[in-house]
């Protein structure tokens, strides 16, 4: 995506809830989207702008939803976003510590056909806990960005942001055959996971 | 370790118990059975509800929870009740000191000042207290102990 | 390409085990302490200690410091006689909407917009949302709000309502208006019309137990358990007769943080401004309105149409019609207004839990409608049921104690 236009570029945050979507937001934007330590916080959506690398990105926070056949009416908004925004980029933010509740929303998004980036968060908890996720390889699997994230203490924001722009549109086809060793991983190139974005 | 362990066991344990002596203090003399009665510094006026009989119960709660952790009181899981014991004295003679501070910043109805002068602000913390603050500086141990990690890890 | 549920979970499997490594995990005091605030017989006195502290923090910050302390006798000795001097012409209308009482001597009984407005917005009303908002964020950035819904779950099953919907009940107890926009966490049609029609009934906002507080000190137990009971008896009735689902829930019981004191803050003023821009000018218009009727004689109209329902049914003296009327426009004022009505304990206090438990005011009705008007219209209609049959039940059991 060689984007040297000025258009604003919508970018849909997507996740489980109380994953830190809103303090990853919080951080991007400086808007002030609630913060909670309890789900459920977001039950409307609140948009902020996000300015990197001259191209102006508006963020929206998207409430939190375990899948998107949605059991209440927060997690309807939700999917009302994603259907009512079809070229946004949607970022999809996992909870470094329940990566499989993460995933499984994130393919439903790709088969959407959307272009994804994908935000692990909340690394420091899973750190304490001795869990540990090997994003470049969730990058070479998923064939999008992958981004590790703390947005308690800001770290990987930055990186997140300068991301955004390499957003792809997911190959569900080739995530499976990647993961059947049909393709044979691309060798990395100094340090860049190979989601192919550049 | 072992040493500690039995030694810090017998510790929380009377703490408990003369928690629990305290909380039950306090709901007796809100229930009328003793008129309210001041021994030395300590004090249980017991004139309202909700301060002594929802506060004894706490009190109480949080007597009964050091006693069932005092035993091997420094494993992971029992010490967790002796912390949550603590917390709950915490609670009461948190919110006690709490009261006494923002009652004694103001000057009082009377007086046509607004802030209270200084000498009239600490005069506000003379003795008696609660009972609950009292304990207070006997359950600094259990935040001691919290801090040094000197409980099992396992 | 689409999948089905199956293999998309075999995908994820895959990739998961791919991509996550788990170390050998120590479980932590901060794990186990989470697990004795969950289990009921631990968990129920760290409830009842975390209620304890929140409301004694509410009284001593709001209560002794701020409304007592200062804000009293700003209003009281400098505010008022200030205004009184200097407003021109005591019998004129617009003296006695503006400051009230040219005798008051104080600004709970002056009803005017400049001072028992004023006065109860920001000497009585704000303290006591400010403080209820901080402790508020501190219990969910903390994470124990989400053990309390655990805790509470299976009680708040029996009527209709699973553990989340204690976060719309406690929100409710700062501000309705919130609370109900909270309500979209719970799934079915059903859970949400209870919980709104529940909260608007009978959970008091922060406004109305601050000036409860000024008010009644002595009498607010007894209230509180009346509004509990109500609560807990019109949930069930509630319950039994809306058809719908009550589903379980998925409960994400996040662990212990330390609150990060710039969210808290942020929070605070984010909340505390929405209710500066939302209920005060609410106040005082509603005041400015109450002041106009009364000057036009709509009130005293309407009282005298309602006074014997209102004497023979509840119990409460002709004097109360009045402020009950016009509490519909501003809840918390009317508690101040009856406060001057020399009453017996009895009817002081039937006239509270019915101020209580009537309609929301005009900020809660408004968001109420942007959530669905069938509903509101539903709500009313269940409103007007149990002011009835709870403001009558209630004095009959007046009558039985002979207390009425």
């Amino acid at each position: 995506m060689a984007d040297s236009t000025k258009k604003k570029i919508t970018v849909l945050m997507v996740g489980n809830p109380n994953v830190g979507k809103s303090a990853l937001f919080n951080r991007m934007t400086g808007a002030n989207a609630m913060v909670s330590n309890y789900p459920g916080t977001t039950v409307d959506f609140t948009s902020g702008t996000l300015i990197e690398g001259r191209q102006e990105y508006e963020i929206i926070d998207v409430p939190g939803t375990y899948s998107l056949e949605p059991r209440d009416a927060a997690e309807e908004v939700a999917v009302r976003m994603i259907r009512d925004h079809p070229d946004a980029v949607v970022m999809i933010v996992f909870d470094a510590t329940k990566i499989d509740r993460g995933l499984y929303i994130a393919l439903e998004v790709m088969e959407q056909g959307m272009l994804c980036i994908v935000a692990v968060n909340m690394m420091d908890t899973a750190h304490d806990k001795k869990i540990s996720v090997d994003t470049a390889d969730l990058q070479k699997v998923l064939g999008v960005p992958v981004v590790a994230t703390t947005a308690t203490s800001g770290e990987g924001i930055r990186e997140l942001a300068e991301q955004i722009r390499k957003a792809q549109v997911a190959d569900l086809d080739k995530i499976i055959k990647r993961l059947n060793g049909e393709i044979p991983d691309k060798k990395s190139v100094g340090g860049c996971g190979g989601c192919g974005g550049c | 370790m072992e040493q500690k362990n039995k030694i810090s066991g017998i510790y929380i344990g009377l703490l408990g118990l003369v928690t629990l002596a305290c909380g039950l203090a306090d709901i007796f003399v809100w229930a009328g059975i003793n008129p309210g009665f001041q021994v030395g510094i300590l004090e249980i006026a017991g004139d309202d509800f909700f301060r002594w009989a929802w506060g004894g119960f706490i009190m109480v709660c949080a007597g009964l929870f050091m006693i069932a952790g005092s035993r091997n009181a420094l494993s992971l899981q029992q010490f967790a009740k002796v912390t949550l014991g603590g917390v709950l004295v915490w609670v009461i003679a948190g919110t006690d000191i709490f009261a006494r501070i923002c009652e004694n910043i103001p000057a009082g109805e009377e007086a046509p000042e607004f802030l209270n002068s200084l000498s009239g602000f600490i005069g506000g913390f003379a003795p008696p207290y609660p009972p609950a603050v009292i304990l207070l500086p006997f359950t600094l141990v259990i935040l001691y102990l919290l801090y040094t990690q000197a409980y099992d890890t396992e | 390409m689409v999948l089905s549920t199956d293999s998309r979970w075999e995908v994820v499997d895959r990739i998961a085990r791919r991509t996550v490594a788990y170390g050998t995990y120590k479980r932590t005091l901060g794990d186990v302490l989470g697990e004795l605030t969950v289990k009921p017989l631990t968990g129920i006195p760290v409830a009842v200690a975390a209620l304890f502290a929140f409301w004694s923090i509410f009284c001593s910050f709001a209560g002794a410091l701020v409304t007592d302390g200062f804000m009293v006798k700003l209003f009281d000795s400098h505010w008022l006689p200030w205004l009184q001097s200097v407003w021109p012409d005591p019998a004129s209308w617009h003296y006695f909407v503006f400051v009230g009482d040219p005798l008051a001597d104080n600004c709970f009984e002056a009803f005017g917009v400049l001072t028992s407005g004023l006065f109860v917005s920001i000497g009585v009303v704000l303290p006591a949302i400010l403080i209820f908002y901080l402790m508020m964020t501190v219990l969910e950035d903390s994470g124990y709000l989400p053990r309390l819904a655990v805790l509470v779950d299976s009680v708040l099953h029996r009527i209709g309502l699973h553990g989340y919907a204690i976060v719309p009940m406690i929100l409710g107890l700062g501000c309705n208006v919130p609370a109900v926009t909270a309500t979209r966490i719970l799934e079915t049609r059903k859970q949400r019309f209870i919980m709104m029609t529940l909260l608007a009934i009978f959970i008091p906002c922060g406004a109305q137990l601050g000036v409860m507080l000024e008010v009644i000190p002595d009498m607010i137990g007894l209230v509180f358990l009346c509004l509990i009971g109500g609560f807990c008896l019109f949930g069930y009735i509630l319950n039994k007769v809306i058809p719908g689902e009550n589903p379980e829930i998925l409960v994400d019981v996040p662990p212990y943080h330390w609150p990060i004191r710039e969210n808290v803050v942020k929070k605070m003023w984010n909340r505390t401004k929405s209710f500066l821009k939302e209920a005060v000018p609410f106040v005082l218009f509603g005041v400015l309105l109450v002041n106009l009727l009364y000057l036009g004689g709509v009130i005293q109209a309407l009282a005298a149409f309602f006074e014997p329902l209102f004497v023979t049914w509840f119990g409460v003296p002709k004097e109360t019609v009045g402020p009950l009327i016009a509490g519909f426009l501003r809840k918390d004022l009317a508690i101040a207004q009856l406060s001057v009505i020399p009453m017996t304990a009895y009817q002081m206090f039937a006239s509270v839990v019915l101020i209580s438990i009537y309609f929301p005011c005009v900020a809660t009705f408004v968001i109420m409608l942007r959530e669905g008007w069938k509903e509101l219209c539903a709500a009313l209609a269940v409103l007007f049921v149990v002011v009835f049959v709870y403001g009558g039940l209630i004095h009959a059991i007046g009558i039985l104690l002979g207390v009425a």
